[in-house]
């Protein structure tokens, strides 16, 4: 800390801020002049305020974020993410490959929940073929949809804990995200990144070793989840730090692009698979779960909800599962119509979307990602400033951001 | 703050019990060298090739998964089914006939590694003013491909590489046109080459016995060489020059006994001197 | 030159066998020469006098000794402890490779940190920095001087040991505030505040928890507090001060920095708080304080309303009601030759008789290997026969085993706790010491002097 007076208030202008003296060498500051209001308004300190980096390497940042938050003692005055530290130009490698190859470079942008990832590009190649996916797969491709997002709720509820102290609740949740998984491996052939999803259908057929690990596994799969949240679910510890806390109302989530878990919360039961319903959702019947106080607490336990009602629609799939093939038949050099699609799923983060421009050749021309996520974590800014530091990973881990999507 | 919520109440009492009951229950965790888990058969992470029942390897090199891969990292090696091209390039770790090879080449062990040798180096300068004066145009291929090969006699695999550099069309690619067109050699014209003419009067003169004959003594088709690379069977052109006999030239030069035995004859003994000849 | 050479040929381990063996034998041959000329037994005498002569130093040397070395083994079986019970709440093994049942993991744990780099950060206030661990770890250990592990074996038995052990716990505070100060990193600061502001605010319905006690006891010293609860269970000091304890249990836990009221180190908030920029046996004494701090307090807590050292019911009084009465008291050398004869004849004979059964009904045990099993099993019954004579004989070993026994229990629910229950927040946490713990204490408190005023009224 500075001890000259001239440096109380740190604006960027201040000279004395570019020369590295050991008070300045690890500042949060950045060493360039700011490029915005917003910037310029962050970076002044006042007296007593304090801008310190909860940094990219951070064991509670859901992958490489890195949130400068700008305290005063332990209370969070205001809040700047900054983004980028995972960007790997998805976006424009798909540009370069082909449409097939979309699906495996889109893959790990969300990669918990990988299916829901591919999945969207290629609804969006197919509306641009006119392909018609046949009636099984759309139910496998349902099953998978559903069996990811319990994974991935799973995974949710574990990691909310760990950031917020608990050891034990994360390993839970990766028992249960582990025989899904290897389910899905058995099926797939792959456990984190599936490449499963093909334009036109899917990879492969049901085989036998998948559908009885899947029987194993509806067998107890409620009530093993229920159990494992007794830990946390009326712990008073955790009610006490989740509860109350980043509260959003409806407007304020509709206005931030809010989807999701987030925007159910608030009492809004908007769900892509009924606002918007793609594949065989209009077949099945399954309910929206929402709740009406819109805080860390009332998202963890949507999340729940949640994974019942996908419990639910597994078992309807299995027992409509039609016979036939899993694919259409298509030309392995795909060259749709020029023009634009839009294709959008619920993932278990939110609305994912694809809008996908093609010029007729075999390469997209664009593929515009919206990802959940990235709408998701903006909210951080606005829900944070209030609160204490600790409660900045309880929100953070609340919205469900997986940095993958956000930084593409 | 209500009394209820801090104060250790049931909830906490709750999970507590249920970490205690859970420290007796069977563990999950599989440990792993005495226990392997199954994979499962669709698992895709083996980095190894298939043989078939038999014991012949299952890949037929057939760069669809190269020209499929979304980030262009399969290359390919392999020879082809007449083991008289060999295409080697790439890490030899990864694919078709090398894997042992280079496993064996990791561990320090000398390698008889007949069928690899590293690419010879070429002088780009020539083939630089080739991809230049053909605008660096993948869809020019053709024309660069027949320019190189009058330039530098072959269209040898630094050849290629460096069109593919500089065109931006993959590797794979390339290789498949320059296999396609029989003009396009992609090794070092050698040997003796017997050319005979096709056309409706030499063939009307007994070319198709000689190109049989040849057949049989080359042990190969017309349009290719003998399996060790001896001899060549091509075709010729007698743009009409010989009414009386068919047209066969060896390394250009007429041949005057176009009688079928005889040039069988001529073909075995070339062979036979190409065996003897410089090999241990 | 040939000494050169065979040394380059020997493994690490050999170079340091080699150089020992030298020594060994090197001491002894001195040793005979000196007993042989009578320079050694004089200078033996001679120390033994001195030492005799002041024994009061003697002790409290002896007593530092033992409780610096004392600490190790505790921080290691506590770190085992965790390791693996937590594991286990977490359905999962814990380390099952490095000793029988994983127990050397703990132990490897410690070498490793030993081995790790040890660098001071840029602009870190080096002195302040280099001497905060070392508080940190003093102030239990400090600590540990005055409790009473047996009857008879403490370290000192001061008259107000109990004030000197809440004084040497509010130590840390500095030694943390030293480390989060001196390395020059916000996180670091954050986290040494939270860690003065946490310890100091839960000192108070500490130590206003246990005066109900002191009431109740009359002194402060810990080994007369233990003395006071003697009889059988029901006169432990836990059935009179329930809610004192409840109050302790808690403010010893937020003492110790354990979950839940762990955010000093809080891992995923920021990023092990004062002990960031520490690294390498550095950091290993912080955790080597926290796990001998978490004995410590289970220590006091087991002394102070679970009575220590003494037995639930004392075994001896049973038996004899029974009319089993039990005279430990051997003499072996009343035995005469036959001792000489019963440790040649004895073991052999036993290891042999217990090898037996194995190698009859199990086919695959070759004769060796059923001897080795044989062997390992008469020493485990041999010690157990030992250690039950101890137990009986003296009542130092019965009182130290029931005071281990007691404390890791308490342990064992400090190391529950952290398995199951996240952390709460600074704000939280210091409102609940200053609105419910502290209020709480002194309730206790009015409580436990009314009834004592009661009860010496309705008595005298």
């Amino acid at each position: 800390m500075s001890t000259t007076p001239q440096a109380r208030v740190r604006s960027l202008d201040d000279p004395e801020l570019y020369v590295e003296t050991p008070a300045t060498i690890f500042d949060a500051i950045p060493p360039y002049p700011p490029r915005t209001e917003r910037e310029a308004e962050f970076y002044s300190v006042r007296e007593g305020e304090m801008l310190i980096n909860l940094g990219p390497q951070h064991p509670s940042t859901h992958g490489v974020l890195r949130v400068v938050l700008k305290i005063d003692g332990e209370r969070v005055v205001d809040l700047d993410p900054v983004l980028g530290y995972l960007h790997r130009g998805v976006e424009k490698i798909c540009e370069n490959s082909d449409w097939h190859m979309v699906v495996s470079h889109c893959d790990p942008l969300e990669y918990i929940a990988s299916m829901f990832s591919e999945l969207v590009p290629v609804m969006a190649a197919e509306k641009l073929l006119d392909v018609e996916v046949p009636r099984r797969a759309e139910y496998i491709r349902v099953l998978a949809c559903e069996l990811n997002r319990i994974s991935s709720h799973a995974l949710f509820m574990g990691w909310l804990a760990l950031d917020l102290g608990g050891l034990t609740p994360i390993l839970y949740g990766f028992i249960e995200r582990d025989e899904i998984v290897e389910m899905l491996a058995a099926l797939t052939g792959q456990k984190l990144l599936f490449n499963y999803m093909r334009i036109g259908g899917v990879n492969g057929d049901l085989n036998h070793e998948f559908m009885s690990r899947l029987g194993d596994w509806m067998g107890h799969a409620a009530q093993r989840i229920e159990d494992s949240q007794t830990l946390i679910n009326e712990n008073e510890i955790f009610v006490k730090r989740t509860r109350g806390l980043g509260v959003i109302d409806r407007e304020t989530a509709l206005r931030m692009c809010l989807s999701g878990p987030p925007l159910r919360a608030t009492g809004i039961p908007y769900d892509v698979r009924r606002a918007h319903p793609y594949g065989v959702y209009p077949e099945l019947e399954f309910e929206i779960p929402t709740r009406e106080e819109g805080d860390s607490y009332a998202r963890y336990q949507l999340h729940l909800d949640e994974i019942k009602q996908s419990i639910h629609i597994i078992d309807q799939v299995l027992h409509k599962l039609p016979d036939g093939p899993v694919m259409a038949k298509l030309p392995r050099l795909l060259r749709p119509r020029p023009g634009r699609a839009f294709a959008a799923i619920e993932s278990p983060r939110g609305q994912y979307a694809v809008y996908a421009m093609s010029d007729g050749t075999d390469q997209p021309f664009r593929l515009r990602i919206h990802d959940p996520s990235y709408f998701n974590l903006q909210s951080v800014g606005l829900l944070t400033p209030g609160h204490l530091i600790a409660d900045t990973m309880a929100i953070m881990a609340s919205l469900d951001p997986i940095m993958g999507g956000v930084d593409k | 703050m209500d009394f209820k919520t801090l104060v250790p109440g049931i909830g906490i009492l709750k999970g507590m019990a249920l970490t205690m009951r859970r420290m007796f229950q069977a563990k999950v965790t599989v440990q792993y060298p005495e226990v392997v888990q199954d994979i499962s058969p669709r698992h895709r992470g083996r980095l190894q090739l298939l043989y078939d029942e038999y014991g012949t390897l299952k890949c037929e090199t057939c760069f669809q998964c190269a020209a499929a891969c979304p980030i262009e990292c399969i290359d390919m090696g392999g020879v082809d089914t007449k083991s008289r091209f060999h295409v080697h390039w790439g890490p030899a770790e990864q694919y078709a006939e090398r894997r042992e090879e280079s496993a064996l080449r990791r561990s320090g062990r000398p390698v008889p590694d007949r069928t690899f040798d590293p690419f010879a180096a070429i002088d780009t300068a020539a083939l630089d003013r080739i991809l230049a004066e053909e605008d660096y145009d993948p869809r020019r291929m053709l024309t660069i491909l027949e320019r190189t090969q009058d330039a530098y006699g072959s269209l040898t695999v630094a050849a290629l590489k460096h069109i593919s550099h500089g065109t931006g069309a993959w590797y794979a690619e390339i290789y498949g046109t320059a296999s396609f067109y029989d003009h396009l050699r992609l090794e070092e014209a050698s040997g003796h080459v017997f050319a005979i003419c096709r056309c409706p009067a030499c063939t009307f003169r007994g070319a198709g016995r000689v190109v049989a004959a040849l057949e049989a003594a080359l042990s190969t088709r017309f349009g290719q060489a003998s399996p060790e690379g001896a001899v060549r069977l091509e075709s010729g052109a007698c743009h009409g020059a010989s009414p009386e006999r068919a047209l066969v030239t060896l390394d250009g030069e007429v041949v005057h006994d176009v009688a079928p035995d005889a040039v069988a004859r001529m073909a075995s003994q070339l062979r036979a001197a190409h065996a003897t000849a410089g090999r241990a | 030159m040939t000494l050169t050479r065979s040394w380059s040929r020997l493994t690490p381990a050999g170079k340091i066998v080699v150089p020992l063996l030298a020594i060994v034998v090197a001491l002894t041959v001195a040793l005979l020469l000196g007993m042989v000329t009578g320079i050694v037994p004089a200078i033996t005498g001679a120390v033994l006098d001195t030492l005799e002569a002041n024994v009061g130093i003697v002790r409290f040397v002896v007593a530092i000794l033992a409780v610096l070395l004392f600490t190790i083994p505790t921080a290691f079986i506590v770190g085992y402890l965790e390791l693996k019970a937590i594991a286990f709440m977490n359905l999962r093994l814990g380390p099952n490779r490095v000793g029988p049942w994983g127990t050397l993991a703990a132990a490897f744990h410690g070498f490793k940190i030993l081995a790790k780099e040890d660098f001071t950060p840029t602009g870190a206030d080096v002195p302040v920095f280099t001497l905060a661990p070392a508080v940190v770890f003093l102030a239990p250990v400090l600590a540990f001087l005055v409790l009473p592990f047996a009857p008879g074996l403490f370290g000192q038995d001061m008259n107000i040991a109990l004030l000197y052990f809440f004084a040497m716990g509010g130590l840390g505070v500095v030694g943390l505030m030293m480390a989060g100060w001196s390395s020059f990193n916000k996180y670091s600061l954050l986290g040494a505040l939270r860690a003065a502001a946490q310890i100091i605010s839960y000192e108070i319905p500490l130590t206003l928890s246990v005066v109900g006690l002191i009431l109740l006891a009359g002194t402060l010293s810990l080994n007369q507090i233990v003395l006071n609860q003697q009889g059988s269970f029901l006169d432990w000091y836990v059935w009179q001060q329930p809610l004192g304890f409840a109050i302790f249990f808690i403010a010893a836990t937020a003492e110790g920095n354990r979950t839940p009221f762990d955010l000093t180190e809080a891992d995923s908030e920021i990023v092990a708080g004062f002990a960031t920029e520490y690294s390498g046996m550095r950091f290993g004494f912080f955790y080597f304080a926290e796990y001998v701090n978490v004995f410590l307090l289970s220590a006091l807590t087991v002394v102070l309303y679970f009575g220590g050292w003494l037995a639930p019911i004392d075994i001896g009084a049973v038996l004899h009601q029974v009319g089993l009465t039990f005279d430990p008291a051997l003499d072996p050398g009343s035995l005469g030759l036959g001792l000489l004869l019963g440790i040649l004849i004895v073991p052999p004979l036993a290891i042999v008789a217990l090898a037996l059964p194995f190698w009859a009904f199990r086919s695959g045990l070759p004769f060796w290997k059923a001897l080795v099993v044989g062997f390992l099993l008469f020493n485990v019954i041999a010690a157990g026969a030992t250690l039950l004579w101890a137990v009986a004989s003296f009542e130092v070993v019965e009182g130290l085993l029931w005071f281990m026994a007691k404390t890791y229990v308490f342990v064992a629910i400090l190391v529950w706790m952290r398995a199951t229950l996240p952390r709460v927040r600074i704000d939280q946490l210091m409102g609940f010491a200053w609105k419910w713990l502290l209020p709480a204490a002194l309730v206790n408190l009015f409580v436990t002097a009314l009834a004592l005023i009661v009860i010496d009224a309705v008595k005298g």
